[in-house]
This record gives structure tokens, C-alpha cells and sequence, in this order.
């Protein structure tokens, strides 16, 4: 074991970290739950009990349900999207490009993930609009008018989001395809198999864990959303997270808000959980 | 089943050529031995046959028909690599199962290929491990077993003894051997230990900065390497430079050595010297200082200064011992152990 | 071959789709029209109209003092757990490095809204402070994984062989292992400034309405039908997050190359 002097500097140097990670994230969700119990807000005067009303109503709404069953559906379709583009790409930088282009190329589709997401969602509202960049190219290149407004629509969001968290899946693809031996790509061909062969039954099932982790990354963050639907989306944008950011900023029923916001985890934590061995086993 | 042959094989990276007009035949049926130092080229050559290198010039043909223009996919080779390359994700069965599913062989017949070639490299009660569960002797088979079971025209081996610890190399040379001999396809195999190459080959072609500088029988080259490099190369040799002379080639020291005109210097192995003290009555002889001994268990190592030259003397321990341990020896050797080089 | 080619073609595809609402963006932002209809006159009235807003120019600034604060707490934080965790081995050290991604993993909506409960709770207004202890608790996971991966290419064996010559462990930290850290730090620094500039979600339920970050405010604009000058401010942010981005890849490549 650790001599003593040894264990007061380990204490000194994580403490500091996770002394703010207890109280800004920790203790944070403890509350969340605890308020989750509450009738009502319980300061500035205001009377509050124990109840269990809020997670009654978010199990048993069915405007609710309907709305988690909405945030999951396109969960689902963002991320098996990301998946559909996204793993050609990383395919081609991993084992068709070499050296500094491969490099670098890999910094460009890196890039727009680090920019603001929010920026970036704003930018395709600019371009799907009506009258907007795409309808004007549409029109430029088509013979006859078309009117292309694609905003206030799922496709808008769902573009938006997989424009999002395309570089998540990328990269995650990317990491994994790369750990690939390129001899074993030899000895495929060797053996007479062709490029889909070897994709089937070497590539995806060795990169797996690079999808399974990508789809971790998109799928948990997109069933939250609220920002994207509400931009692109307008009145057609309502999802689960839109309901819970609503019961903070615009109704103040926050035990409601922290109710549903626990369904939400709780759905989180049980993909997480159905993910974490198959990762765990890759790293 | 096939004979393999390359003509005026040529392949350059960056300027630098590593195939430089290579023309070998490789004959069906026949172990051959591709040998060379590092960046001889004999990787390349390997590689070109199979399929993943386009050269520049030249042509390769399997069974008489030119492939340069056929893909790896359907040159039905067999390859074993360095590293074995074997399917992590699959079970010893379905990564040698894999070629047949390739060629669409039926479920009943493609497991009885599988069970037959698992028994040729005794490894079919592993058929349900996972490569990693395996040592790698055990690997080596395996990719043994994977290359051979689609019957390939033509099989192909890069190194595939060298990530095995010695005592483990010996033995996997002769189950090698055992099995090529079984199956009678084609054999190409790349190494650079030439001690390997030796045991193991019909024939050995030895390639040197991308050109092919000696071919033939392993005996055959061994007895008569066209060249010093060969000559060290291929096992040991003590090279001894001298002046030509209208009767051969005069040594520094006075011997004259009967060689044919042309003739700039000979070799003479370190197995077939004999060492004296008394000078010897033999035609080829020279003296030179004992400069150490090296025991080597059965055999041992005599070196000698020889005009400032190191040579080598090897014979067994036990016949060696009566020499003293330093001072001046006679060497010689029989006429027929003269190797003239024109380099 | 031809596969090949439908690679290379997909690849570009892919980064058109990827560059070219930002280039979209862009391009409007030089444009006369304020609508962000085409046809395209070239026109710098929206940047010199952003010069005058003091709206967004406050809400930049907030933006950016509070990243640098951020930056600086997370990094130090971060920085001492990384070295903690690559010196000692203790039990529990699995479960605290697990520890580290649910503020990565869960949803930002979860931990904002449970940190908007909390800080009330506790008496701790909205505002600045409260969203500057809820970025540092987002970055700090950032600024391990990058300083970790750094330290990984460090040999343990050169703070033995320090301390075997009787230097402290400060003077070891100081002189050792710091140097040789710096690339990853000031990545793991660059990546915390990110974080916290481009936060939306936490900012925008732990800021005050007055007094808001510039994430904030282009959203609550963009709810409100948007002027402009917004469109000329993100095409701003995005060009900066980038650059900073390249700064830290360069210096997190070439550095651990060292």
C-alpha cells in the first residue's frame, strides 16, 4: 500500500478534481432526484411535500411516452445515419490514405465537431430555409421552380444533428479500423475473398466496438436534445428534452422537470450499461 | 498445381530498384528457397508473385498463363505471413474454413477439408480456440492449415519462422517440409537465415540489392557460389585474394593455387581446412597464426591472422585439441574444396 | 480501383456536407441582404453593425472570461489528477476514472437542469460563477483524457530516478515532469477553453437573462427571429473555435512526437 506521506499527495491531487465534480455534477443529480419528489418548489415561502405525483405523470402521460418514444425514434435514425456515412469515411481514411493526407484530412472532419454545435445548427437554418441557400441552388440547377424549405420539418432536425455528430462516429470508426493489422486484409485476399466479403465478415465485426462506442456518443446526447428540434423543428420540434427544458424556463414546474429528467437517465444509464462490457472487452 | 515463373521481374520504390530484372523459374512441385539479406528484394519478388505488388516491368506467370493483370482475389495463391495474419474474430475452424466459404464449398464437405488439414498439422482438437488462445508454433499451423486447404496453385511463405524461438524453429522446419511434401504444391518461401533455406529447399535462388545473383540446389550453390557475397552468405568462407599467374593464382606467401584463368581470388570453407603444426605434404597450403579457439560444444572454431586476415577454421573439439593455443598452424585443403570466384 | 475512387468520392462528399453550411454561413455573413436571401451582394455593414452591439459585444466578452477562467481552474484540476492517477496505484482508482464520464456521457440537459436545481437550492444565484463551476466540472474530464494520454508516453522511471538524486516531490513535479507535460497541458487547456466558449446547454440554464453568455444570447435571439448581426458574430465564434482547435492538435500531435 501507498506509504503515508504518498497518500496525502494522491489526496491532494484528486481531491481538487473531484471535490468539484461531487458538488457541480454529483450532488447536482442527488438534488435533481430528491426534487423530483417534491410537490412544488420548496423556497421563497412556498409549501412543499413528498410525492410521488411527478413521476406518476411522467409514467403515465401518454403525451409523455409518446414524446421519449419521438426522442428515441430519432435517436435511432441520427445514429444509424452517422453509422451509414460515417463509416465508409473513416474506412477510407484508415486504410485508402497514407501519411500526411490522411492526417490532415483527418483534422478537417475533426474540425466542425470542436466548433459550436449550436452555431453550426444555426448555419443550417440558414441554408434550408426557404429562399434560402439550398432552395436558390435547387433552383439554379432544376428547370422548373421548386420551392425547397425544408426548415420546420424532422428532416431539418434530422439533418442538423447528423451534421451534429457525423465526426463523433467518424472518429470513433476511425480509432478502431486504424488498430485493424493490414495483413489481415492481405491474408483475406489471399484466401480469394472480395472487398465486401472482407467488410462483412473482418472489418465490422473488428470495428465494432468502434461503432458500438460512436453510437453510444450520438444516440445518448440526441434522445436529450432540445436546441436542434427547437431551431429546425419550430412547431413541429417537440421532444422529450423540449418538454423538460419547458418545465424549467417557461412553466417553472421543476419537481416535473427533474421527474422526467430522471426517466431520461434512467433510459441513459440502460444503454449505457448494455454498452459498457462490449467496450470494456475492446479497451 | 503450378510452375511458377517470373521474367525480367522489375520494381522500383523511390528511384531505388528492388526487383532488378529478375528472371527465375520456380518448378511445380518443388520447396524453393528465396534468400537474401534485408532489402534484397526477396520480400518484393514474394509479393509480386502474389499479387500485391505491381511491377513496374516484366511479367509473372502461374502455369504458364501471365497474371500480372489478376487480382490477388483470383490468382488462387496460398499465403502465410510473418505475423500469421490470423482472423481474431474467428475460431482455428472458421479461419480455415474461411477460403472454402470463399469458393462456396458446401457445410458437410467444407468441414471434412477443414477436419482433414487440421489432422495434417495435428491441431484439430483446437479447432474451437480463438488465435490468441494459442501459442505460436500452434498459430504458425494454423495459417499453414488456412493457406493449403483451398489447394492452391502456388504457396507463398514471408518469414513465416521467424517470430518462433529457436528450438521451436527446428522443429517447425521439418513439420514444414513433412507437409509441403504431403500435399506436392508449388512452394515459395522467403527467409534470411540461409541455415533455413538450406534444409528446407529443392532449390534456393539468393537475391542481393534486387538482382538474382545465384540459383540451383542447395548443394550445388553451396559447392560453387558465383561470388564472395554468395560464398559468405551462403554458410562460411575464409576468401583468399591473390595475384593471377599463368599457372593460377599466386597467395600472398607463396602458394600457388591451380585455378582456371580469370580467376581473382578464392574460398575455401572453414569445415574443409585441416590444421597442422608440421607443415603438411597437401598441394593447397598456408600458414598463418592461431590467434583463439571457440568451443562450440561437439564442434569448435579455430581463428587464425592470416596477413592481416582473419580466417576461420571449424572441425570437431575433440580433433582440434592437440593444437596448441597460439602460434603459427599450417592450413590446407583438398583441390576439390577450392572455390575460384571472379569478382 | 474503382473502389477506391467511390471512397475518395464519399470522403469528399462527406466534408462538402460537412463545410458547407458553415461556408454557407459565412458567405451571408458579407451579404447586403438581412434575410439571408440570395442574390449576393457583397456588403461588411453586419461586422460594422456587431462593432456597435453592445449587446453581443458584452455577451462575448462574458463568453470569453469566463472560458479563460474555466480554463484555468480545469487545467490545474485536471492536470493534478491526471499525475495522480499515472503516479499511484490505489484501490478504487478504476471506479474514479469511471467516475469521470457522466458529465461527458449524460446528456448535457441532464446536468444542467440538475445544476440549476442544486445551485438554488444552496443559495448560489444564477449567473457567472454558477456557470463557470458548471463548465470547469465539463472540462475537467477533457483536460484528463488529454494530459493522461501525454503522460502515457512518459517513463515512470525518470521521477524515480529524480528522487533517487534527493529532489522533492514539488521539485520533482516543477522540473521533471511538468516540462515534458507542457504540450499536453496547454492541449488539454486549449480543449477546456472550447468547452466552456461553445457551451450552450448548462450555460443557458445557469445564466442570468441580463447577463448571458454569447451562446445564450444567439439562441435566444434565433428564438426570437434574428438579426444579422448574429449571423456575422457565428461566422466570428466558429472561425475562432476552429483555429483554436488547430492550435491544440498541432501542439498535441508534434508535442507527444517529441
Amino acid at each position: 500500500m501507498l506509504a503515508r506521506a504518498d497518500r496525502g499527495r494522491l489526496a491532494g491531487l484528486l481531491a481538487p478534481a473531484y471535490l468539484w465534480l461531487t458538488a457541480a455534477v454529483f450532488l447536482p443529480l442527488s438534488a435533481m432526484l430528491w426534487f423530483a419528489f417534491l410537490t412544488d418548489v420548496p423556497f421563497g415561502g412556498r409549501e412543499a411535500s413528498l410525492t410521488l405525483d411527478n413521476f406518476a405523470r411522467a409514467l403515465t402521460n401518454p403525451t409523455y411516452r409518446i414524446l421519449l418514444g419521438k426522442s428515441l425514434e430519432l435517436g435511432l435514425i441520427v445514429t444509424a445515419l452517422c453509422a451509414l456515412i460515417g463509416f465508409p469515411c473513416a474506412l477510407v481514411l484508415a486504410k485508402a490514405i497514407r501519411g500526411r493526407a490522411r492526417e490532415a484530412l483527418f483534422l478537417l472532419v475533426i474540425l466542425p465537431f470542436w466548433s459550436n454545435s449550436l452555431v453550426r445548427i444555426f448555419s443550417w437554418a440558414i441554408v434550408l430555409r426557404g429562399n434560402g441557400v439550398l432552395d436558390s441552388a435547387v433552383n439554379w440547377i432544376s428547370p422548373w421552380p421548386v420551392d425547397v424549405n425544408l426548415m420546420f420539418s424532422q428532416s431539418a432536425i434530422v439533418i442538423g444533428l447528423v451534421h451534429s455528430y457525423l465526426p463523433y462516429m467518424i472518429l470513433t470508426c476511425y480509432l478502431a479500423l486504424q488498430g485493424i493489422d493490414d495483413a489481415l486484409i492481405e491474408a483475406a485476399r489471399s484466401l480469394g475473398a472480395g472487398p465486401l466479403r472482407i467488410l462483412w465478415r473482418l472489418l465490422i465485426p473488428l470495428a465494432a466496438p468502434g461503432l458500438i462506442a460512436g453510437a453510444v456518443l450520438i444516440f445518448v446526447p440526441v434522445v436529450g436534445s432540445f436546441m436542434e428540434p427547437r431551431i429546425l423543428g419550430g412547431r413541429v420540434g417537440t421532444y422529450f428534452g423540449t418538454v423538460i427544458e419547458d418545465q424549467f424556463i417557461a412553466v417553472f414546474n421543476w419537481p416535473l422537470g427533474a421527474a422526467l429528467s430522471f426517466c431520461l437517465l434512467a433510459v441513459v444509464l440502460v444503454i449505457l450499461a448494455i454498452a459498457a462490457p462490449v467496450l470494456r472487452r475492446a479497451a | 498445381m503450378a510452375e511458377v515463373r517470373v521474367e525480367n521481374l522489375t520494381k522500383r520504390y523511390a528511384g531505388a530498384p528492388a526487383l532488378d530484372d529478375v528472371t527465375l523459374d520456380f518448378p511445380d512441385g518443388q520447396f524453393f528457397g528465396l534468400l537474401g539479406p534485408s532489402g534484397s528484394g526477396k520480400t518484393t519478388l514474394l509479393r509480386a508473385i502474389a499479387g500485391f505488388v505491381t511491377p513496374d516491368a516484366g511479367r509473372v506467370l502461374m502455369g504458364g498463363q501471365p497474371v500480372e493483370h489478376v487480382p490477388v482475389e483470383s490468382r488462387q495463391i496460398g499465403m502465410v505471413f510473418q505475423s500469421y495474419a490470423l482472423f481474431p474474430n474467428m475460431t482455428v475452424a472458421e479461419n480455415v474454413r474461411f477460403g472454402l466459404d470463399v469458393r462456396r464449398v458446401s457445410g458437410p464437405e467444407a468441414a471434412r477439408r477443414v477436419g482433414e488439414v487440421l489432422d495434417l498439422v495435428q491441431l484439430r482438437p483446437y479447432a474451437a480456440r480463438k488465435p490468441h488462445e494459442l501459442s505460436g508454433g500452434q498459430r504458425q499451423r494454423v495459417a499453414m492449415a488456412r493457406a493449403i486447404v483451398t489447394r492452391p496453385r502456388v504457396l507463398l511463405l514471408d518469414e513465416p519462422l521467424s517470430a518462433l524461438d529457436k528450438s521451436l524453429r527446428l522443429d517447425m522446419q521439418i513439420e514444414l517440409r513433412r507437409i509441403q511434401r504431403e500435399v506436392g504444391i508449388t512452394t515459395i518461401f522467403v527467409t534470411h537465415d540461409q541455415e533455413e533455406a538450406l534444409t528446407l529447399s529443392d532449390r534456393i535462388g539468393i537475391l542481393r540489392d534486387g538482382r538474382l545473383i545465384a540459383e540451383g540446389p542447395p548443394r550445388a550453390v553451396y559447392a560453387a557460389p558465383p561470388d564472395a557475397f554468395t560464398a559468405r552468405f551462403l554458410g562460411e568462407a575464409n576468401v583468399l585474394t591473390g595475384t593471377p599467374e599463368p599457372g593460377g593464382l599466386r597467395l600472398p606467401g607463396g602458394t600457388l593455387i591451380a585455378v582456371p584463368q580469370g580467376t581473382t581470388a578464392v574460398a575455401v570453407r572453414p569445415e574443409h581446412i585441416a590444421l597442422s603444426v608440421a607443415e603438411p605434404a597437401a598441394h593447397n597450403r598456408i600458414q598463418a597464426r592461431l590467434v583463439g579457439r571457440i568451443f562450440a560444444g561437439a564442434m569448435g572454431t579455430c581463428v587464425l591472422d592470416w596477413h592481416g586476415q582473419q580466417l576461420k577454421v571449424t572441425d570437431r573439439d575433440q580433433d582440434m585439441a592437440h593444437l596448441p593455443d597460439t602460434g603459427p598452424v599450417w592450413l590446407s585443403w583438398a583441390d576439390d574444396k577450392t572455390i575460384g570466384l571472379k569478382d | 480501383m474503382t473502389l477506391r475512387i467511390a471512397g475518395r468520392l464519399w470522403l469528399a462528399l462527406v466534408l462538402f456536407f460537412l463545410y458547407a453550411p458553415i461556408l454557407a454561413m459565412a458567405a451571408m455573413s458579407f451579404n447586403a441582404s438581412p434575410f439571408y436571401q440570395l442574390p449576393f451582394t457583397f456588403s461588411t455593414e453586419w461586422y460594422v453593425k456587431l462593432a456597435g452591439n453592445a449587446e453581443i459585444l458584452a455577451a462575448s466578452w462574458q463568453s470569453v472570461w469566463i472560458a479563460v477562467v474555466v480554463t484555468v481552474i480545469a487545467t490545474v484540476l485536471g492536470t493534478a489528477a491526471s499525475l495522480a492517477f499515472f503516479r499511484y496505484k490505489f484501490p478504487g482508482k478504476r471506479l474514479l476514472q469511471a467516475l469521470l464520464f457522466p458529465p461527458i456521457a449524460i446528456p448535457w440537459l441532464i446536468t444542467g437542469t440538475a445544476m440549476l436545481i442544486f445551485f438554488f437550492a444552496i443559495g448560489i444565484p444564477r449567473g457567472a460563477p454558477a456557470v463557470i463551476v458548471g463548465h470547469v466540472a465539463l472540462a475537467v474530464p477533457y483536460v484528463i483524457v488529454v494530459v493522461s494520454a501525454r503522460l502515457a508516453g512518459f517513463d515512470p522511471l525518470l521521477e524515480e530516478a529524480a528522487r533517487s538524486l534527493g529532489a522533492t516531490q514539488w521539485t520533482i513535479t516543477r522540473r521533471v515532469t511538468l516540462p515534458f507535460l507542457a504540450p499536453g497541458v496547454i492541449a488539454g487547456g486549449l480543449f477546456a477553453f472550447a468547452v466552456s466558449f461553445d457551451q450552450f446547454v448548462v450555460s443557458y440554464f445557469l445564466a442570468e437573462p441580463g447577463d448571458m453568455t454569447l451562446p445564450v444570447l444567439i439562441y435566444t435571439a434565433i428564438r426570437k427571429g434574428f438579426t444579422p448581426e448574429i449571423n456575422a458574430i457565428s461566422t466570428i465564434i466558429i472561425v475562432v473555435s476552429m483555429l483554436v482547435m488547430l492550435l491544440a492538435a498541432r501542439g498535441f500531435r508534434f508535442g507527444g512526437d517529441r
